[in-house]
Formats: C-alpha cells, sequence, structure tokens
C-alpha cells in the first residue's frame, strides 16, 4: 500500500472548537486532531483497521473548518478523503451510501433513479411519510423531487434578454437538476436579466465530490473528467455555481486531485480560475439589478444559513449578507450562529441523524429568533437538513437566494 | 490492568456510552499539545460530582492511576497518562451553574471552555481575565489545573488570582469544598491555590467559582515595529519600568514575525528583527493618554513603526497574528518545543540575548515570541524528534537557558507548567526541602499516589 506520511499535527486544539462534531459531542475522538492522529497511528501501523477505526474517521462533515482555522495549513480535507477510501477498501460501505455513488457515478443512472424515486415519494401512504425518518429527517419533510431533471427543461444556450454582457457556464449540480429546479429557474432568470448569455452543458455531471468524501477515488475520476471536457469553453467569463459544495469541487479539489487522476492541469486550472458562486457574481453586478417598484419598504425579511463550504473553500463570509443588505425591499435579519454549521454535511444526517439533530437545532432556534419568513441558503444539502429540521408549523421556510432576489427583479419587457 | 470487575464497577457508574476501552478511542487520549504519547487503559467521562467521587471511590480501592483532562491543549504533558490507567475526561462536564455579575462571579463546572464563560458575560458587560492562547478551545478545569495564564494576564493576573472556591474531589473520593462567593475570606487555609498549579495531582475540581470583572470601557491596540530586537526588549521594560500598566505586551522575533507572516499574512515587514503588540485598556481618556506616552517611548527606543488598531476587526487581525505564532513556528520542522521561561521585565532584554547566543551556540534555530511585560518568554526550538542529535543539542541548550533565568532572578514556568517536560530542572529552581515539602503534601492528600502519577511531585 502506497503511504503519504501525515502532515505533521502540533496538536494545538485550534481545531476543537470549530469542529460542529466535536463541539457537540465533547469528546476527543470525535476531533479533527484526533482523526489525524489516528491516521498517523494507521500509517505507522501503530494502529490496525477496524470498523471502529473506520466510524471515527466518517463521523465528520467534511465541513472543512478545522483546515481554514489550522495555523500550520494541514489539509484535513486529502488526509480523511484519502482514510476513507483506505476505510471503505478495509470494511466496505453501507448499502445506501454505495447506492448512493453507483447512482451519482453515472448521468443516465441519476436520471433513471430519479423517475423512481419520485413514482416512489408518491406512492408512500402518508402514515409512512408521518413516522419513518431519513438519518434526522422525517420523510414528509424532504424534498419533492423535480418533476423533470431540471437541465432538460431548457435548452443549453440561453440568450439575454436585451443587450448580451458576456457569456456564463451554469454549472447546475445534482441537487438542482434534480430537486431544486426553483434555484435553477431563478438562478437563469437573474443571470439573464444581468445580460449574460447562459450555457448549460448537457454532459456536465456529478461534480464527484460525494464519491471523493466517501472514499470511491476512482469513481470518481470519470465524473471530473467528463466535467473538465464538459467546462472547457472558449470566450466564457465565469463558470456559475449555486451549490458551494460542487464549487469547491470544481474550484479546489480538482487541482488537488491532477496528479493522483491523471488531470489536464492546465484545463483544470483554467476551470477554477472561472470558477464563481453565485452570491459573489451578484454582488460583482449588483449596479447592473433592476428591481421591481418598492410597495413595501422592507417587507421580505430574511436571515442567511452561511454554507460551511462557502466559508472555508471560497473565504466568502461576508458575500451574501452584504448583497442581502443593498437590495431594497430586502429586510435582513443577521442570526448570531448564522456563520456555524448546520450538521448536514452531504450524508452526515443520514448516517449520524443525533449527531446531526443537535447541530441543526442550535441553528434553528435561533433562526426562528429573527422572525424571518425565509431562511436562505446557498447549498443544497444545507437546505435538505435546515427544512427537514424545522417543523410543519413554524412558518420559516428554507429557500436558495436566488429565488428571493429572482422574485424581487422587475421582468424586461 | 483494569479487571473485568473493576470495568463492571466503572461502567455501572457512568454507563457503557461514557466509558471508552478500545485502542482506537484511548489513543485519542494518549497526547496533548506536548511531543510524548501514552497510552490510558480506559476513559471515563463523568457528568457530575457525585459521579467522579465514586470513581475514584473504586480508583482508590484498586490504586489505579487517575488522570485529569480537559480539551488537552497543556503544553507541558500534564494530562499524559503515563502510568496509564483511567483518564478522566472533563469535557461533558461542562455546565455553567451560575452567573451573578452583581456579584461579580460566575460558578462552573469543570468541563466549561474558557470562550463560554467569556460568552456568558460579554453581554453584561463582564469578562474573565485569564486568557490562555488555547481560551477557544481549554476547558476552565485544565485552565485551574496548570494555573493558566495568557496575554492579559500582566495587568489582571492569573488564573489562581480568579478563583474564589473550589469543589475538589480527593483520591479517597471524599468531596471537599474550599472558599466562597466573597473576594474577602480568610476562613482557614486558602486551599484553593494548592489545587489550582497542582496539575491534577492533588485532587480533582468538579465545580468552581471564578471572579469576574466589568469591562473596560475602551481599549487601544498598538502594533510597534523595531529593526533591531534589543530595542524591542529595552521598549518593554523603559514601559513598564515607567509604571505604565499595559492590558498587554507581547514581543515577537523576526524569526516568530516570518513565521507568522507565511502561516496568516497580515503584512510584517520580513526584515524586521521585534514587534510589540501592546494593548491598554481602561477610562478612555487615560488610555489616550497612555498609548501617547507608550508611542514616545517606543519611538524613543528606536521603533520603525507604529499602528494603531483602527477598528474591532484590525484589532483581531493583530491579535490573531500573535495567537498564530505557536502553529506557525510549527510548520517549520515537525516537532516545536515551546518554553516558557520567565524573568523580572527588567532582565527582558539580558534573557533575549542569552537565549539567542546559547541557541546559536548548538546550531538550533529558535524564534522567541513573549508575553514580555510580565517577563514570560516562550522560546520555541523547531526540531525533528526523530533526530536524536539534534534533540540532545536542545535539550542541553534549554538546560542552560534555564540555568540563566534562574541566575537572573526567574523561574522555570510562567504559565505551562511543569507536567512531563519539566520535573528535571526543578531542583535547578526549588530546593530540596521545598522540593520534599510538596512531596509531603502529595503523600498527606493521596498517599497511594494514583492522581496523576509519575509527574513533578
Amino acid at each position: 500500500m502506497t503511504k503519504n506520511a501525515v502532515q505533521n499535527c502540533a496538536k494545538c486544539g485550534m481545531c476543537l472548537n470549530v469542529c460542529p462534531v466535536y463541539t457537540v459531542l465533547n469528546e476527543e475522538q470525535a476531533s479533527p486532531r484526533a482523526r489525524l492522529h489516528l491516521i498517523k497511528a494507521y500509517e505507522q501501523n501503530k494502529l490496525s483497521s477496524s470498523p471502529l477505526l473506520k466510524e471515527i474517521i466518517s463521523k465528520c462533515l467534511m465541513c472543512g473548518s478545522c483546515a481554514a482555522i489550522c495555523p500550520l495549513g494541514i489539509n484535513h480535507y486529502s488526509e480523511f478523503m484519502e482514510m476513507r477510501k483506505r476505510m471503505v477498501e478495509d470494511h466496505g460501505e453501507k448499502l445506501p451510501i454505495k447506492s448512493l455513488v453507483y447512482l451519482l457515478a453515472k448521468e443516465q443512472r441519476l436520471k433513471f433513479a430519479n423517475t423512481l424515486a419520485r413514482v416512489g415519494q408518491n406512492i408512500v401512504p402518508e402514515q409512512f411519510k408521518e413516522k419513518y425518518k431519513l438519518g434526522n429527517i422525517p420523510l414528509k419533510r424532504l424534498p419533492v423531487l423535480n418533476k423533470k431533471p431540471f437541465r432538460s427543461a431548457l435548452p443549453e444556450t440561453i440568450f439575454p434578454n436585451g443587450e448580451q454582457k458576456g457569456t456564463v457556464i451554469y454549472f447546475t449540480g445534482c441537487a438542482t437538476n434534480y430537486i431544486y429546479e426553483d434555484t435553477g429557474f431563478s438562478a437563469v432568470n437573474i443571470l439573464s436579466h444581468l445580460g449574460y448569455r447562459i450555457l448549460i452543458p448537457e454532459t456536465q455531471t456529478c461534480c464527484a465530490i460525494p464519491m471523493l468524501f466517501h472514499g470511491f477515488v476512482e469513481k470518481a475520476r470519470q465524473s471530473i473528467k467528463e466535467n473538465i471536457a464538459a467546462l472547457s469553453q472558449d470566450s466564457v467569463d465565469a463558470i456559475i455555481v449555486d451549490c458551494a459544495t460542487c464549487g469547491t469541487a470544481l474550484k479546489k479539489e480538482y487541482n488537488l486531485l491532477c496528479d493522483k487522476l491523471d488531470l489536464d492541469k492546465s484545463a483544470v486550472d483554467e476551470i477554477s480560475s472561472k470558477v464563481t458562486d453565485i452570491g459573489s457574481f451578484m454582488l460583482a453586478n449588483a449596479d447592473f439589478f433592476n428591481f421591481k417598484k418598492i410597495q413595501n419598504p422592507k417587507s421580505l425579511n430574511l436571515t442567511y444559513h452561511l454554507p460551511c463550504h462557502l466559508k472555508n473553500s471560497f473565504g466568502n463570509t461576508e458575500t451574501m449578507e452584504t448583497l442581502l443588505k443593498i437590495i431594497p425591499n430586502i429586510n435582513y435579519i443577521k442570526a448570531a450562529d448564522f456563520d456555524s454549521c448546520c450538521g448536514g454535511g452531504g450524508t452526515f444526517f443520514y448516517e449520524y441523524p443525533e449527531v446531526s439533530k443537535k447541530i441543526g437545532n442550535k441553528k434553528k432556534e435561533t433562526a426562528i429568533k429573527t422572525g424571518a419568513d425565509l431562511w436562505l441558503t446557498d447549498c443544497p444539502v444545507c437546505r435538505i437538513n435546515l427544512s427537514g429540521n424545522l417543523d410543519e408549523n413554524d412558518s420559516l421556510k428554507v429557500v436558495h437566494p436566488v429565488s428571493a432576489i429572482s422574485s424581487l427583479l422587475k421582468p424586461k419587457t | 490492568m483494569l479487571t473485568q470487575t473493576i470495568k463492571t464497577e466503572l461502567t455501572d457508574i457512568v454507563g457503557k456510552e461514557r466509558y471508552l476501552d478500545k485502542t482506537a478511542e484511548l489513543a485519542c487520549f494518549s497526547y496533548d499539545s506536548f511531543t510524548e504519547e501514552a497510552m490510558p487503559e480506559a476513559v471515563i467521562f463523568p457528568m457530575t460530582t457525585r459521579e467522579v467521587s465514586r470513581v475514584m471511590e473504586i480508583a482508590s480501592k484498586y490504586k489505579i492511576p487517575v488522570t485529569g483532562r480537559g480539551a488537552g491543549t497543556s503544553v507541558c504533558g500534564a494530562p499524559i497518562p503515563v502510568k496509564h490507567g483511567i483518564v478522566l475526561c472533563f469535557t461533558k462536564m461542562n455546565k455553567i451553574i451560575e452567573v451573578n455579575t452583581p456579584d461579580r462571579y460566575i460558578i462552573v463546572q469543570p468541563g466549561v471552555v474558557n470562550i463560554n464563560v467569556q460568552k456568558a458575560l460579554i453581554p453584561l458587560g463582564f469578562f474573565y481575565p485569564p486568557d490562555p492562547g488555547s481560551m477557544t478551545s481549554s476547558t476552565i478545569g485544565g485552565n485551574i489545573a496548570q494555573n493558566a495564564g495568557g496575554p492579559r494576564c500582566l495587568k489582571y493576573g492569573v488564573t489562581m488570582d480568579y478563583i474564589l472556591g473550589m469543589e475538589v474531589v480527593l483520591a479517597s473520593g471524599k468531596i471537599v469544598r474550599f472558599g466562597s462567593r466573597n473576594v474577602k475570606d480568610v476562613t482557614g487555609y486558602k486551599l484553593a491555590s494548592l489545587f489550582c498549579g497542582s496539575e491534577g495531582t492533588l485532587g480533582l475540581v468538579t465545580e468552581a467559582i471564578l471572579r469576574v470583572v466589568p469591562q473596560p470601557e475602551t481599549q487601544k491596540t498598538i502594533m510597534v515595529i523595531f529593526d533591531d530586537l534589543d530595542n524591542t526588549a529595552k521598549a518593554v521594560s523603559d514601559i513598564i519600568g515607567s509604571g505604565i500598566i499595559p492590558a498587554a505586551m507581547e514581543l515577537m522575533d523576526n524569526a516568530s514575525m516570518n513565521a507568522i507572516e507565511d502561516a496568516v499574512g497580515i503584512g510584517f515587514p520580513r526584515d524586521a528583527e521585534g514587534a510589540l503588540l501592546i494593548e491598554i485598556d481602561g477610562i478612555k481618556e487615560a488610555c489616550e493618554k497612555q498609548t501617547k506616552q507608550i508611542i514616545e517611548k517606543a519611538k524613543k527606543n528606536g521603533a520603525v513603526s507604529v499602528q494603531e488598531a483602527k477598528s474591532e476587526s484590525e484589532r483581531e487581525k493583530f491579535w490573531n497574528a500573535r495567537r498564530s505564532a505557536y502553529g506557525a513556528v510549527a510548520r517549520i520542522a515537525p516537532d516545536p518545543i515551546s518554553e516558557d521561561v520567565t524573568v523580572p521585565v527588567s532582565k527582558v532584554p539580558e534573557m533575549i540575548r542569552r537565549i539567542i547566543e546559547i541557541t546559536s551556540r548548538y546550531g538550533l534555530k529558535v524564534s522567541v515570541v513573549a508575553h514580555a511585560g510580565d517577563g514570560n518568554m516562550h522560546p520555541v526550538i523547531p526540531i525533528d524528534r526523530s533526530n536524536t542529535d539534534q534533540r540532545l543539542k536542545v535539550e542541553k541548550a534549554f538546560a542552560e537557558i534555564f540555568k540563566v533565568a534562574i541566575a537572573l532572578g526567574g523561574t522555570l514556568s510562567g504559565e505551562h507548567g511543569i507536567g512531563l517536560g519539566k520535573s528535571k530542572y526543578l531542583p535547578l529552581a526549588m530546593s530540596k526541602d521545598s522540593i520534599e515539602f510538596m512531596s509531603v503534601i502529595k503523600k498527606a492528600v493521596d498517599p497511594d499516589e494514583i492522581l496523576n502519577p509519575g509527574k513533578f511531585v
């Protein structure tokens, strides 16, 4: 087995307080520092592989907060990903996770599964939806899937209404494509309102982060290559992502995998330099928004949840807040813990429902306290998790910021 | 060895969920931020004083070593279970029991993280002064065990100065309480000061009544840069000697500034020889006056630039630079050894000169960060421990540094503690009789030596 030595961790403990899992469990074995320690012990053959070791390594949201604060600059992501891969090799993976990876690895499978799942959602009797949960989320609180994949509902090229200012590629991610088409339509509306020609390449596929985070590095290779091909186009001003996690893949992770997966380095660099989260793109173009005439000033009460991957991979801690504050009609109310993790973490909410619930409940309480009507977040997993934690009678509704902003735009004539 | 019988007795107390004995889990409690490791045989997370007491009853019955642990951010190896046995980890015993700012105290369980004490007090206009570098992660229990200090202890004093009372579980399992909610209290021995700083060798703190103080009206934060390290140190003793008491006065030398610059990039000039991060707090007018005085003195001692934080975020940026120093220096080599010698502040310039002289004689790199205002210095030597030759050199260099510090009227450790790192140097700072006096106390309180055995007493 080839092994890279673990970057040295000085065990200073700065990562403890920023780790969402450690801060709810308060036990060292749930800390980033402990995971690094165990990886090193395993690599030095001081610790044997075991299902317990696999669990300790996987009980992590892969939110990246530890890496962001680490004064030594340790790349926890790479260490954890590599270790997850070894643990899957040693002990296999739970069937639902394997199935997810199997589906994500091929766009055709995803489309097919989507159809089946939609049928499935429709035939599940109401009392089952009341009673059963997926992880910590009751079935009835899970999103309804798109009627048909978002991307197949639109042409590959959309021209702006009016003068064309530039061209962008829209990387929709699986969530917009299969679950949250409202995000997709709103994003397209905004980009075209701002004067951009939008390319939505048919051949784009899963960003591969779920496969990578579950240690299926080889399976990820094909998807990554397809995306590199789909996104390498001339005369494109930006590659827009509406999901912080897809953004992390395109902006950072592909670069780190160039050697290992034999990727075209210059193409990956080019993509990485163009990737922009839609929040930053909107803020940079804020002067070109044309909003509806204000009826009731500040009538839309909003609060916001900052996704970890946006904070840690893009370093965007204030972008969305700045944008929301300058939009007329929006009354932005900051939640005290707007930048702390929601506990969703890809499939974490499914694998560790109790931990996830504890993290999510804290967020829910402060968000409700703001009195907002809409809870915005620019990450689909955060959205599934946050709305999953809300109750039927909570008036708060979780949407992507583009949906709120799109609804305020003046229609072009 | 913990037999099945003992295990059953222990799990009867805390349940199976809060009892760990599998290798992968135990390994996570074998370290702190010091460089040695030792495996416990079991880890127990108590939630109540009663549970701690019952665990200790069993431990003393079977004479099992018990090492207390908070967040494990100690830099001297204090929570490393060198004699194995049980690690009693207090991180889940983390309730704030009472916040009483009119009477100026807060009562906490030992697992409460320092920063959470601050968070509970700040909205009420109060704060708890001890601010160790690890404050965002370290627990009050750990802070008490190590008598933790920190930058602003220059003005405000260390952990011990803020303990009004405590509840302690003794080796036998007996529960005792000392002190009260009162600042003035001369009822019996001041026993809290015996346990504070005892590094878990005398008892386990299960509750603490901490003194809190009102937040100052204003804070001013200044970063002063020098092109000469000697001048930097002279500025420190000049400012302190003049009677000004800043809340904090942090010194960084060229090596640490460059390491910080590589890690967080705050714009330190690469060729600067020294920097002072100075914070003054108090009444606005007084702060302004003192700021002026400090700037004058800094310039008189050759400061090349003086920058005042214009906003809270700028202040945070300055402090973030200082706080990241340890980790930043740690990037240079696999194992950074951070020391903690302390000298009277007038001796700071000489001590720094001697540290540099000694380390360069051994061909070692050194970076110095210091809570300079109180003479507390952290020379950090980055080494690779697998290099035996280098390790021996470091040991020799530190032995010399300790001797110099003591000769200058200083001491072995200002705030890190003795732990595993420095017990062999104790005779440098304490006479045979003084060390023996500690043993007498230890034997009286913990006759079977089950509490954190293998450490300095």
